[in-house]
């Protein structure tokens, strides 16, 4: 069982494409799933900490993997 | 007076003199010494903070990079809508090139200098429209549109030109023709004519992405 609910991969993509497909992806969740995102944007680092700051989804982790920046959000309630 | 700065004020000053001279002459137009002279220091305490010309340089677009205006907060507050999105990042963007229009002076010398890695640097800031016209306009067009491709990846390039256009003529023509129009204005009337060219109809754009001067 894979440890997220969805996956969006954003690689290639520079913001805000990243953040606002991230939000598309979690608009179709429910609250407490989470998205494993992929992006390698190196502004996405802060531009997802701002985003899940501003609209209360909970980064519950953010880090790099093979070059590639990878973010877990879970959907707040 | 000036050996009283500290070391990180005196690297600051250094960077902003470099900033304003690189806007005016370009890379090649500005020498070390010319730098050190701005700045009432020697080249060799210049060469203590910056190795070479390239770094100093480079700072500079580093500084220019960090100050980049993030577009979260138009994604999050003007909704996902297409052209409000749009609407509101290209006021982020007018703002941040209004503040410091040296970004604009070395964009453009850097495209007659053609520095690889410089040219990458501006290409990149453009790439968050280009690339956020193409996805956009991929969901938006119909399917069966004549030449969909193209379209998609002109409107890109289009829409990249006028702004730019607007910028250079607001930020950097000594006689504006459109003196009647902000920039915000123009910037918002543009916005609308390139809507309405792709087939997106409207005459204002929503009040929150309106852009306010």
């Amino acid at each position: 069982m894979s440890d997220f609910d969805s996956e969006l991969d954003a690689s290639g993509l520079n913001c805000p494409l990243p953040i606002l497909r991230a939000k598309k992806a979690i608009s179709a969740l429910d609250a407490g799933q989470t998205l494993r995102i992929i992006a390698t944007d190196p502004g996405s680092v802060k531009d997802f900490e701002a985003f899940c700051k501003q609209t209360g989804n909970e980064l519950k982790s953010s880090g790099e993997e093979d070059g590639k920046f990878v973010f877990l959000i879970q959907k707040g309630a | 007076m000036s050996h009283r700065l500290s070391g990180p004020e005196r690297r600051e000053t250094i960077l902003s003199a470099a900033q304003g001279l690189f806007a005016d002459k370009g890379f090649h137009g500005v020498s070390i010494d010319e730098i050190a002279r701005a700045v009432n220091v020697s080249p060799a305490i210049l060469y203590r903070h910056f190795d070479s010309k390239q770094t100093l340089y480079t700072a500079v677009l580093e500084k220019f990079a960090s100050q980049r205006q993030s577009y979260v907060d138009t994604i999050v507050n003007h909704g996902t809508r297409f052209e409000d999105a749009l609407a509101g990042m290209t006021q982020v963007y007018i703002e941040n090139i209004a503040k410091n229009p040296d970004i604009l002076k070395i964009e453009l010398h850097s495209l007659l200098e053609g520095n690889p890695a410089t040219l990458a640097f501006f290409q990149n800031r453009w790439k968050s429209f280009t690339d956020y016209i193409e996805f956009g306009l991929n969901e938006l067009l119909p399917y069966d549109l004549p030449n969909r491709e193209k379209t998609i990846l002109t409107a890109g390039l289009m829409f990249q030109g006028m702004v730019r256009e607007a910028l250079i003529q607001k930020c950097l023509q000594p006689q504006d023709r459109l003196i009647d129009l902000s920039l915000y204005e123009l910037s918002n009337e543009l916005v609308v004519l390139f809507l309405r060219s792709i087939g997106i109809n409207k005459t204002h754009i929503s009040r929150k992405a309106t852009i306010s001067s």
